[in-house]
């Protein structure tokens, strides 16, 4: 998946504007295609492997920290880094606020596609 | 446009159901996980119970505690844990507390060495793990 947006939308803060088009509602962070994968991805796991993800969503190391780097800015994302045996680990979780940016964002869509009905992706 | 932006977000969702098919798929470790985990305690439960003192206190909880010990490490080695896991694996612990100190203490005071408690019992205090794979696998 391309990250053609990513430049443009990386502004935390300017997330949604008031407006009647369900386009309104969709969050600026969350809309670039890799971070709504990474966030998709999170928003089914307690908490994923750095390499996981980035298997996952399908991106290189750089390009899954740089995204990462954004989304934690952002409060989205909390990363913890430890330890299995002597090999070093990085977890991503969500946090309370990026699940529910999620949540309201997949709403969003849910409206512009007509899926209104359906059940929460 | 709008006919464009309809298909676009369509598609983000579809994307977003399929890596969370992918996250449930990558979780499906938590089956044997639960499993072992119940086996384990049924295993400890009728050590205690059927084996004479005190090989039974050292082969129980010798046991237990390695079974615990080895299920850490997988469980913390696994690269995805699906949401919610964390609180179900909260659960299964209460669950199997609860019932392994309810078949225990009774046990001790009043059924050593009896099979018919204990079998049952490390039946009882197996389940919350069998039935937890069991509802995992079905996810």
């Amino acid at each position: 998946m391309s990250d053609a947006h990513s430049g443009a939308q990386a502004s935390p803060g300017t997330r949604s504007r008031p407006g009647a088009h369900p386009r309104h509602g969709l969050d600026e962070v969350i809309h670039a295609p890799v971070r709504f994968s990474i966030v998709a991805t999170l928003a089914a796991a307690d908490k994923a492997e750095f390499a996981f993800v980035r298997d996952t969503v399908e991106v290189s190391d750089s390009v899954l920290s740089r995204q990462v780097a954004t989304l934690e800015k952002a409060g989205y994302v909390a990363v913890t880094k430890g330890y299995v045996g002597k090999r070093p680990r990085t977890w991503l979780a969500l946090t309370e606020d990026g699940r529910a940016a999620f949540t309201a964002h997949c709403r969003s869509l849910r409206a512009i596609a007509g899926e209104d009905g359906r059940g929460d992706g | 446009m709008s006919e464009y932006a309809s298909k676009d977000a369509a598609a983000a969702l579809a994307r977003a159901r399929e890596l969370g098919s992918t996250v449930r798929n990558g979780s499906k470790w938590s089956v044997r996980y639960q499993v072992a985990y119940g086996c384990a305690a049924a295993v400890s439960m009728l050590a205690i119970g059927l084996l004479s003192h005190p090989y039974n206190v050292a082969f129980g909880i010798g046991f237990w505690i390695l079974a615990l010990t080895g299920l850490s490490v997988y469980a913390a080695r696994q690269p995805v844990a699906r949401r919610g896991f964390t609180r179900w694996n909260n659960g299964l612990i209460m669950a199997w507390a609860l019932l392994f100190f309810a078949v225990l203490f009774p046990g001790i005071t009043w059924f050593r060495g009896v099979e018919a408690w204990w079998v049952p019992g490390a039946m009882l205090v197996a389940l919350p793990g069998l039935i937890g794979g069991y509802l995992e696998a079905r996810r």
